[in-house]
């Protein structure tokens, strides 16, 4: 059950959900930007969470399909296409033939393509993740991108999935009616993204906060896996203290001196001492993980106790969706 | 011997970090036994998780849990209706409970460094700065006992605490592309030892053939908050040595 890339594509690398138990000595998390397409393309493939994904930015990947298989693949803003330019549907398994070469290309809005195997893709664990982390070579394969010739195996081929592929080829389909359901669509350049107040909001004057919530902000150039600088008005911090390291997570914006926010992404550092005027709220996190310059944000602030509701209700729909794949897999 | 709970003597107080974390304070004022108080209940803590923990990241005066909501909300014998307030309640009973010994610090781990040359080049930067000579440097350098505060900037980078205000030099004006693995450095009041090839700003007085971050060990993290450090001078003849010793040829 192998895959080998005829090209990678321009940054593609192996993640899972994260690395989490390093954070107390500095590594950061990582993981998938758009972690809920992540979780699609593993949910099509009956895989649990968090098994290893690649996770293709800016499409223009040529994968060769090395012997019989299923795949899925879920994200925003590409597609694959077979040898006759014709799509593949994403968010549901495919049955894909040995010899099939796959064209993944850019289709709409966002940057984040999540190609998922049977049991996940076989790369070793490093401290307890299969993530690739960049600036420490760790995660993925060799801890580096994806590269020419590469060759990625599949973790675990069970019945399930053999009973499926045996079934769409006797049917003479590539893929089965039924699918998992994205929870949104991009359908636009300018995302709403919903926040918090973060700990040092009020280290900020009243219109820096106004500004946080009523303008619009674009993501600038000088944006990666670590974080996206904002570029609008900077900000104006009034209170004149400094702050003390502590704990910053991914959705995090700070402000550092120069009042230009930032929004910490998957490879971000574990602590920071810049002051936090908010918290991106966790059901929107993977849309920023879509995110890529030129785009732009528009900020909606919500309490707590929504933010906590948004997601515990994404949770509970999620995992009944999971329950019912599981469920076409068992009666295949 | 005096204290005591983690808890005892401290208004502990907590905020919310988004809805997937609460950061737990325990002073305003970066302190060697707030910092020893804050490792300890962090060990507790990972010794007696609560459903849907995930992890937690402990700093200067803070311990910052994260949790996932919908796996503590799925747990049948918990009814919170405000998470963070079960959390913190569940945090604060538990440090009750939980006696510390504050004499119990940890050994001291003491780092080989090879001074000046290659090793370090702002070497004698840093002494025109301070207006010592190199060797002085270098003796000042080596007297003093660290402190890890916290860990965090890279993998394995420890915030160390007890530099002698006499070394204190700024940052470079303009920052090296590369600054090489081990390397150890002044920035301001601080020391610190870089885990990782990386860019950065530090006068950098020396270098460490010891691994701070090796992803592949068993312990892939050689320092932890809490923990003291000592600088010892190595020959410079000795750098392979070492490594061919400790890591085998291999010095990747």
């Amino acid at each position: 059950m192998e895959i080998k890339l005829h090209k990678p594509g321009p940054f593609s690398t192996i993640q899972d959900l994260g690395r989490l138990d390093f954070l107390s000595s500095g590594v950061p998390k990582s993981g998938a930007m758009d972690s809920l397409s992540a979780r699609l393309a593993n949910a099509a493939l009956a895989n649990t969470d968090e098994v290893a994904v690649i996770e293709f930015t800016y499409a223009q990947a040529d994968i060769e399909i090395c012997s019989d298989m299923l795949l899925a693949y879920s994200g925003k803003g590409a597609v694959f296409l077979d040898e006759e330019r014709t799509i593949l549907p994403a968010n549901r398994p495919l049955a894909l033939k040995k010899g099939t070469r796959l064209k993944l290309v850019p289709d709409g809005i966002g940057c984040r393509t999540y190609l998922a195997a049977p049991g996940g893709w076989d790369v070793p664990l490093i401290m307890r993740s299969r993530s690739t982390y960049l600036p420490a070579k760790i995660g993925g394969v060799d801890g580096r991108l994806l590269q020419t010739n590469d060759i990625l195996r599949a973790t675990n081929w069970e019945d399930k999935h053999e009973r499926l592929f045996d079934y769409l080829h006797h049917s003479k389909r590539t893929h089965p009616q039924w699918a998992v359901k994205p929870m949104w669509q991009a359908t636009s350049n300018t995302q709403v993204i919903r926040f918090l107040r973060g700990p040092e909001a009020e280290w900020f004057s009243e219109e820096s906060l106004l500004q946080l919530r009523s303008s619009t902000f674009e993501v600038d150039r000088n944006s990666n896996r670590m974080g996206y600088v904002l570029r609008g008005n900077p900000f104006q911090k009034i209170k004149d203290q400094e702050m003390l390291s502590t704990a910053v997570l991914p959705g995090t914006i700070q402000v550092p001196g120069n009042g230009q926010p930032i929004v910490l992404m998957a490879d971000c550092q574990t602590t920071g001492g810049y002051p936090r005027i908010a918290q991106i709220a966790a059901v929107d996190l993977p849309r920023c993980g879509q995110l890529k310059p030129g785009d732009r944000i528009c900020f909606q602030e919500i309490s707590l106790r929504e933010a906590e509701n948004l997601y515990l209700e994404q949770e509970r729909h999620y995992q009944q969706m999971k329950l019912s794949i599981d469920l076409k897999y068992d009666i295949t | 011997m005096a204290d005591l709970s983690l808890n005892a003597n401290q208004s502990l107080r907590y905020y919310a970090l988004g809805e997937q974390a609460i950061t737990v304070v325990f002073a305003d004022h970066i302190d060697p036994d707030i910092s020893h108080k804050i490792r300890q209940a962090e060990i507790v803590l990972s010794n007696h998780p609560f459903p849907g923990m995930l992890t937690t990241v402990a700093a200067y005066t803070t311990l910052s849990i994260y949790y996932d909501p919908f796996m503590l909300k799925s747990h049948q014998t918990i009814n919170a209706k405000d998470i963070q307030e079960w959390i913190f309640g569940y945090f604060v009973s538990l440090m009750d409970r939980v006696n510390v010994d504050m004499q119990a610090t940890a050994d001291i781990l003491f780092i080989p460094v090879c001074y000046g040359g290659e090793y370090g080049p702002d070497l004698d930067s840093v002494a025109a700065h301070t207006g010592l000579n190199s060797e002085e440097v270098i003796a000042q350098h080596t007297s003093q006992t660290y402190l890890v505060y916290m860990m965090g900037f890279m993998p394995g980078f420890p915030y160390l605490g007890g530099l002698d205000p006499q070394l204190a030099t700024p940052r470079k004006t303009t920052p090296r592309n590369l600054v090489p693995e081990g390397s150890v450095g002044i920035a301001g009041e601080q020391t610190g030892v870089y885990p990782l090839d990386s860019p950065g700003g530090w006068q950098l007085i020396g270098r460490t053939p010891l691994r701070l971050f090796d992803p592949k060990s068993e312990k892939p993290i050689l320092l932890q908050s809490g923990q003291q450090v000592r600088f010892e001078r190595l020959e410079h003849s000795l750098f392979e040595t070492y490594q061919n010793d400790h890591y085998g040829n291999k010095t990747s």
